[in-house]
């Protein structure tokens, strides 16, 4: 009873807020929980994944990414906004559903990838715009300092699933980094490490439980100067 | 009367209401759009949508799609407004696609900038939001020189007044057609900001 109160309660303040914002984002099971199992089904992701893409259609939707994300696609260093470009359109549909989802933690992105901004089929289109663009090449890197501890790191340890070349596996979901922008690896990364990146890969999280901050960024400063050979990760 | 002008394919409700993918473009008839502003419309928005009163927006030059879903929704109280709810409700679909098309076909008149000092600030809003405070850059949807287009409004030259009641009616929900997207901007952009980039506006000239 007291569980229905607080429940009605809660949905008395969402509903009479008057801030709009409200629908402050959902919180759904993720990595701290026991159970967990990493990128399961769903129905809307996998709806889209299903869906047949129309990459015209796909640009008319990302208009709403655009304000942040850029008409490139390129994200912004400065801004902690990922480059989008070129990037495997399973991960952008898993990322942008486990957002909209509250299985990755996103308050500021949330508000514009809710089901009543874009449909299901819309996620898909700008996915596979998203993943035809040219890939930002000048993205934003780390200072340089210890790019060999770095690639000694990534080839110990991240190359298996991330690629040589930083290009990713699409039919696994894994993202390229390859051209990444290094703050926002950087910050997944410790995300990712410390739990908060709730939607993340069990099997990552054991791999660099053990690295130090300056271990991630030399991984990240790294990653974000792989250079993909041309023609491939697609 | 021979429309002087048809853009084409369908305009109905429904398919303007799914926004985000619709592409649809506003049948309507210019001449008889005019007339029938000439009746309802000029005494706010003028009699080319230059509107004399900076509380009434500027329809001149603004997409017929987006105008045509903003008189449905007038009329369906879906966008509140006690004063365009009752001179709308009467009008039938196609009178307001006529209206629609002829406020677009209308050449917009420069805005007036009231504080100059604030382009600066106003400008780097609008280009580039604010990312402390996840803001998308308003260019983002309404284009770099705030033309817009059939789902985003044109912006470019409207009256800092409007464009900041609007803001505020967003920012509190009294405006709530907007698929919480200007919600969640205006209620996360600080005054200062939400004043400044209003002055951009006004200050844009809209050319292509």
């Amino acid at each position: 009873m007291r569980y229905a109160l607080s429940a009605m309660s809660l949905l008395l303040v969402a509903c009479g807020s008057t801030v709009a914002q409200t629908g402050s984002a959902p919180r759904a099971p993720g990595i701290e929980s026991s159970g967990y199992v990493w990128n399961q089904p769903d129905p809307d992701k996998d709806a889209a994944l299903a869906h047949r893409p129309d990459i015209e259609k796909g640009k008319i939707a990302y208009e709403v990414c655009q304000g942040c994300h850029q008409p490139d696609g390129a994200g912004r260093a400065d801004a902690i906004y990922p480059s989008l470009a070129g990037q495997h359109a399973s991960v952008l549909i898993k990322q942008m559903m486990d957002v909209r989802a509250g299985r990755r933690d996103n308050p500021k992105m949330h508000p514009f990838v809710g089901e009543w901004v874009v449909s299901v089929e819309d996620v898909a289109n700008i996915a596979a715009y998203l993943s035809q663009l040219p890939i930002s090449l000048d993205n934003g890197k780390g200072s340089g300092n210890r790019l060999a501890r770095g690639r000694e790191l990534y080839d110990n340890d991240c190359a298996s699933c991330h690629g040589d070349n930083g290009e990713g596996r699409a039919a696994e979901f894994y993202p390229l980094v390859a051209h990444q922008h290094y703050a926002y690896l950087y910050k997944e990364a410790v995300m990712i490490r410390d739990g908060e990146r709730r939607n993340a890969n069990p099997k990552m999280v054991v791999v660099i439980r053990d690295y130090s901050n300056e271990d991630l960024k030399a991984v990240s400063d790294y990653m974000s100067r792989l250079a993909l050979p041309a023609a491939a990760g697609r | 009367m021979k429309p002087s002008r048809m853009i084409l394919a369908a305009a109905c409700a429904g398919l303007l209401l799914t926004a985000a993918t619709a592409s649809a473009e506003v049948i309507g008839d210019i001449e008889r759009g005019k007339a029938l502003a000439g009746e309802i419309c000029v005494a706010c928005h003028g009699a080319d949508g230059n509107s004399p009163v900076p509380m009434f927006p500027k329809l001149a030059g603004q997409h017929a799609d987006y105008a045509l879903k903003q008189l449905q929704e007038f009329a369906s109280g879906r966008r509140q407004s006690d004063i365009m709810k009752p001179i709308v409700e009467g009008l039938s679909t196609r009178d307001m696609a006529d209206v629609a098309v002829f406020f677009a076909a209308q050449q917009p008149l420069p805005g007036q900038v009231d504080d100059p000092s604030m382009l600066d600030a106003g400008r780097r809003v609008f280009n580039e939001g604010n990312p402390d405070q996840g803001v998308p850059a308003c260019a983002g949807c309404h284009g770099a020189n705030g033309i817009g287009n059939a789902r985003y409004p044109r912006l470019a030259g409207q009256y800092p007044a409007y464009v900041l009641d609007q803001m505020a009616q967003f920012a509190d929900g009294r405006r709530s057609n907007d698929k919480r997207l200007m919600q969640t901007i205006a209620s996360r952009l600080g005054e200062t900001e939400t004043r400044a980039v209003a002055e951009y506006i006004a200050s844009l000239e809209g050319s292509k």
